[in-house]
């Protein structure tokens, strides 16, 4: 075991020495080198771009999402689009006025890049008509008649119009104060191959048709997927402020923790220093800041903070205790930090590496960004830091304070060495039994996935969720959408046969729990050949005639079956998104596609926004224990590595899982799924809420070596560095409690649980590791032995 | 009549192409409706009484009663998933039902299990037998009768690719006279007789006056007895010796007829609001309507008659008017009964239950 972990960590502890040698040796070269290296990188910094990607959000590997990329090209209506809505506040559509604004709002859109103009679809575009069947057969026409003059007479024939085209809860609200413009988009550009810019899209849609357009007799709303990410890109900006704040009040605390003014700006230097890196990194990697990524910035500075803070206690602690001078200082603090600090670091790296094993883009790449930065805070906080301490020390003021503090015994930790011995251990350990039991009681109603309606990733009062909102009550077709693809060999998507199955398929749809309705090309089969039969219901059936089929399908809207007849989707309109409903939807579908599927005809799932949501759900649940296998695992081995003993491990580990398990509670209490947001949470909380562990028990075993009794040494441990512990556990919550007031759902989840994790980790530290300590080790409980050196 | 001028086409493009490629997925015919877990919001096309018990049939082979007057509804179980198209009881126990794919079903038990009697697979076989031998008998008996034997001729092309097509062609509608005696009719003139409570049919479609082959969308019978085939185009059958001659009506009309009631009088009912009225001197005269919705039903109610129809349409007879019953939403109506002074109209969005002012 020693053998191993010598051979192991040896690259760590032979590091330390050779790095001090170059960084005190070649202070001003070292200083010169990282200076460059920080002006290229906030160079490259400035050139990062916001990136959003609708593939990048959906796990790419899974069956249901490679189905979709398979017949992508085939599904493009159903892939990305959005709606916008002109509605009336008062009256009706049916004034000269509102049609005109209807008819400027569908000419803006066409024109707005990104737009798949021929597919557009409004009462105003001559694709939408209406057909009717009279004595003499079937006439029709577009819904604006073209001698329409906005009076009275063609407002009436407008309103006959679009009640014989059954656009009614699909281009026209159910009540007739609303209508809608269908906006498909190209992801890429079928010419320019140009992908979409999301946030440009957004922007041009809230200038040049929601303020344009919007006054005290009309409102414009706006739903749909390319608004969703415009909405987060613009959201997410609002991180910066934010990041202000909390540089400002850990600034505060820093300087009320240390008393020094070089104590509080060289950390907070140094700390912002590995932001600029870890972003100037991104970007040089190719990678952009998504949403999710967005807040690594955070935690990467309140990581290298809590680093920065310890480096700065202990040159403070040694020039007070040896009167040390500043380099000696800096250089001893450099030794002693750098081993734990190291290993709390690439124990942090690692637990964010765990995150890999979600097969989901954008946890993938904050993975990437979050190690990245950490790796940075190795060489901003652990080695620049001390380097820059050298040059300006920590001050007189802070010295003499420090000194103060020594000699008045401090009070308040005796209140937490309480728990280092055996009756306040026991006590300490039963309430946390007690609240492992209540957290697994707690978290079982946890559940996978969004479980709010509308767009989850937003809050429920946003623009975009109440604009969505409106769709959904004055229009028939909701916007969880999942969709089956049914392949067939080439020209047969239409045969009977195929319908017949699809016919089938979708009465055995009415039957599943949640779906409201389904529509495909068998619909307007059933549709057209009673409309051929004078709208006689009784020939709202799939014929077995195939002249009759392929009649019935001389006009198929888009979307309903490809170029080669080889696809035919199914849509389907589902009550939400929830979990339960989205199982429930692929157990049935896997259940009758099981039933009757045949060589030709298969049926794949799932395309639409509720579909990979089902992926990414499915992603989820298998990934989340995994991932909590992986981290701990990893985090463990660091640890018995370190320190070479079992009864450390758990020591340090035990407090980490009953937060963990704590963490799960709270989010079933508070209605957040377990999804792609909070997912990373856990491993985050983990990786960062083990470096309490670290550096606590690292200095106890360095009091406990010097032949302290447990309760002593923890005491000893809290004097120098339980303040710095406790301040560490503070400035991370502060870095992230402040996404809690983000526009953004997802982040805002994350803030109130990476906040619960930090703290109850810090509390984990303080007061159940020595616990535990006290119980696995009774030998040290001895009073003191005599003190050796 | 668009789907007629492919029939040609149809045939030889069928010879090569019928089923190229076999699925393993069964026929609808074989397949027993999916049970659901709220049929009576299906779409519905027909309804009936078995006595107090009602019987509403519609999409995929569903057939639903209820026994408390349309408050709640069973699934009856029903071996085939074809539409169906109408629904009949003779008394309070017997009853049939037809439907797409030419498929006839019989309950014994007021509608709660059925069977399938025929199909199209074997109708279709009838059929052509049928004007085969009619042609047989016609070529011999009136050689120089040159339009009959084109016509039969043409009937029986039609026939024998309705039959190489499969069960196709549906049937629209089923009455039975007595016990014994039914009459089944359906698209492109098909009209088939039964004198065995419906165990064996008969093919009799080419002897109507219907050279076009239209379809038949309802049959009626009338107090005095006389029996109707209400058809596409303006054509009107009547037959006043139970079926065994049919004549041609002459009706100022050239659209389609879907229902017809007796109440004062017989009214018959067209596309878009037409309806026509039986006069004393057997002349049919338009009536002012104030609707221009599809008529698919009607029922009599003391004496009075009430319509449904497309849209939502519900107007009732109000001495020689009729009167709109208010707005029903727009999804269309296609079946009606009256039921312990309810109606209950079936249609586009299933079951809805009306309740009449003063159980009227």
């Amino acid at each position: 075991m020693k053998k191993i972990s010598s051979i192991l960590l040896w690259p760590i502890l032979s590091s330390e020495k050779f790095a001090e040698g170059v960084l005190f040796g070649y202070r001003r070269i070292v200083l010169l080198a990282f200076l460059a290296a920080t002006a290229f990188l906030a160079w490259q910094a400035t050139q990062i771009r916001p990136d959003a990607s609708f593939v990048k959000m959906i796990p790419s590997d899974h069956p249901y999402v490679a189905n979709y990329i398979k017949y992508k090209d085939d599904l493009a209506g159903l892939g990305n689009s959005i709606r916008v809505v002109v509605a009336a506040k008062e009256g009706d559509i049916f004034s000269a006025e509102f049609q005109e604004t209807l008819k400027k709002v569908t000419d803006e859109l066409f024109y707005i890049p990104g737009v798949d103009r021929s597919a557009l679809k409004s009462i105003w575009t001559p694709n939408v008509r209406w057909t009717e069947v009279t004595e003499e057969g079937f006439v029709g026409g577009p819904v604006i008649p073209a001698k329409y003059d906005g009076s009275e007479a063609s407002l009436e024939q407008v309103r006959i119009n679009i009640l014989r085209s059954g656009q009614v809860g699909i281009l026209v609200g159910n009540d007739f104060r609303s209508a809608m413009v269908q906006v498909p988009l190209f992801d890429k550009h079928p010419e320019t191959g140009e992908k979409l810019n999301y946030q440009e899209f957004s922007q041009q849609l809230e200038s040049l048709v929601r303020d344009k357009y919007s006054n005290d007799r009309i409102d414009i709303h706006i739903t749909g997927f390319a608004k969703i990410v415009g909405d987060l890109i613009e959201g997410a900006s609002e991180v910066a402020l934010f990041f202000a704040v909390a540089f400002v009040v850990t600034m505060v605390l820093l300087y009320m923790y240390s008393g020094s003014v070089m104590g509080t700006l060289v950390p907070l230097m140094c700390s912002f220093i590995a932001v600029i890196w870890q972003l100037g990194l991104l970007n040089l990697l190719g990678y952009g800041l998504d949403p999710y990524s967005m807040l690594v910035p955070f935690l990467v500075f309140a990581i290298a903070v809590s680093h920065g803070v310890q480096i700065v206690n202990t040159i403070t602690l040694e020039s007070a205790t040896t009167g040390a001078d500043k380099v000696d200082a800096a250089r001893h603090a450099f030794k002693t930090i750098y081993i734990p600090g190291l290993t709390a670091l690439i124990s942090d790296g690692i637990g964010f590496i765990t995150l890999m094993v979600i097969e989901i883009q954008v946890i993938q790449d904050l993975a990437v960004a979050a190690s990245v930065g950490v790796a940075v805070i190795v060489l901003t906080n652990l080695m620049i830091l001390p380097l820059l301490m050298s040059y300006v020390g920590v001050g007189r003021n802070a010295i003499a304070k420090a000194k103060r503090s020594i000699e008045k015994t401090n009070s308040h930790w005796h209140l937490f060495s309480f728990f280092s011995k055996p009756f306040g251990a026991t006590v300490a350990v039963t309430t946390a039994l007690g609240l492992l039991v209540i957290g697994l009681y707690g978290s079982q109603g946890l559940q996978i996935g969004d479980l709010d309606k509308g767009a989850p990733e937003l809050r429920a009062d946003s623009r975009y969720n109440l604009d969505n909102n409106f769709v959904t009550e004055n229009y028939s077709t909701s916007s969880d959408v999942f969709v089956v693809m049914v392949t067939t060999p080439e020209e047969y998507c239409s045969r009977f046969e195929t319908l017949s199955l699809v016919d089938r398929f979708q009465f055995y749809l009415q039957n599943v729990p949640g779906v409201q309705s389904s529509i495909s090309l068998v619909d307007v089969s059933e549709r057209v050949t009673a409309g051929l039969n004078e709208g006689n219901l009784k020939w709202r059936s799939v014929l077995r005639n195939q002249y009759v089929i392929n009649a019935s399908l001389s006009y198929v809207p888009a979307g309903l079956m490809n170029s080669s007849c080889s696809l035919l989707p199914v849509i389907i309109f589902l009550d939400d998104h929830k979990a339960e409903t989205l199982k429930a939807v692929t157990a049935s579908v896997e259940a009758f596609a099981a039933e009757n599927v045949s060589d030709e005809i298969q049926l794949h799932m799932a395309a639409g926004k509720a579909g990979f949501e089902a992926a990414t759900n499915e992603v989820i649940e298998t990934a989340q224990y995994e991932m909590l296998i992986w981290v701990y695992t990893v985090v463990s081995l660091l640890c018995l590595l370190t320190f070479r003993s079992i009864r450390t491990v758990i020591c340090i580990i035990a407090p980490l899982a009953l937060t963990s398990i704590l963490c799960q509670a709270l989010m079933a209490q508070f209605g957040i799924g377990v999804k792609v947001a909070t997912l990373p949470v856990i491993a985050l909380g983990v990786g960062i809420g083990v470096d309490y562990g670290i550096y606590i028990y690292s200095k106890m075993q360095t009091y406990l070596q010097q032949g302290h009794s447990l309760s002593v040494a923890y005491l000893e441990t809290l004097q120098s560095t339980g303040k710095s512990v406790a301040f560490t556990g503070l400035t991370l919550a502060i870095g992230v409690v402040l996404w809690a007031l983000s526009p953004i759902k997802f982040q805002a989840d994350m803030g109130i649980l990476l906040t619960f994790m930090f703290i109850w980790n810090m509390l984990g530290a303080l007061i159940l590791l020595p616990a535990i300590a006290c119980l696995l080790h009774p030998e040290n409980r001895e009073v003191e032995k005599k003190v050796k050196a | 009549m668009l789907i007629r001028a492919f029939s040609a086409r149809l045939f030889i493009a069928l010879l090569f192409s019928a089923s190229v490629i076999a699925t393993a997925n069964s026929d609808r015919l074989d397949t027993p409706a999916i049970s659901q877990v709220s049929p009576e919001r299906m779409l519905l096309i027909s309804i009936d009484r078995a006595g107090s018990r009602l019987v509403t049939v519609g999409e995929h082979g569903l057939i639903i009663f209820s026994d408390d007057g349309g408050l709640s509804w069973n699934q009856a179980d029903v071996p085939v998933s074809s539409m169906l198209t109408s629904v009949h009881f003779f008394d309070n126990q017997k009853g049939w039902a037809v439907g797409h794919d030419a498929v006839i079903l019989k309950t014994d038990d007021a509608g709660k299990s059925w069977v399938k009697v025929t199909d199209g697979n074997a109708l279709n076989k009838i059929r052509m037998n049928a004007i085969e031998n009619a042609l047989t008998e016609l070529a011999a008996k009136e050689p120089d009768n040159l339009d009959a034997l084109e016509e039969l001729e043409y009937k029986f092309d039609d026939a024998a690719v309705a039959l190489e097509e499969g069960a196709g062609t549906p049937l629209l509608d089923i009455h039975f006279l007595n016990g014994q005696i039914g009459f089944a009719i359906g698209a492109y003139g098909q009209l088939y007789r039964s004198d065995d409570q419906g165990l064996t049919w008969q093919y009799i479609g080419h002897q109507l006056p219907n050279p076009d082959s239209l379809h038949f969308n309802a049959f009626f019978k009338a107090k005095n007895g006389d029996l109707y085939l209400l058809g596409e185009a303006g054509l009107l059958l009547k037959s006043s010796d139970q079926g065994s001659r049919w004549l041609e009506e002459d009706v100022p009309y050239d659209g389609s007829f879907f229902s017809a009631v007796e109440s004062d009088a017989i009214y018959l009912m067209g596309l878009r609001g037409n309806v026509f009225k039986k006069m004393a001197d057997g002349s049919w005269e338009n009536q002012a309507f104030n609707s221009t919705s599809t008529i698919n039903d009607a029922v009599v109610v003391q004496g009075k008659a009430i319509l449904v129809g497309q849209g939502g349409a519900l107007i009732r007879q109000d001495r020689n008017q009729f009167v709109a019953m208010g707005a029903q939403g727009l999804r269309t109506f296609t079946s009606v009964a009256h039921h312990g002074g309810n109606l209950i109209v079936v249609g586009e969005s299933g079951v809805k239950r009306i309740e009449l002012e003063g159980g009227r």
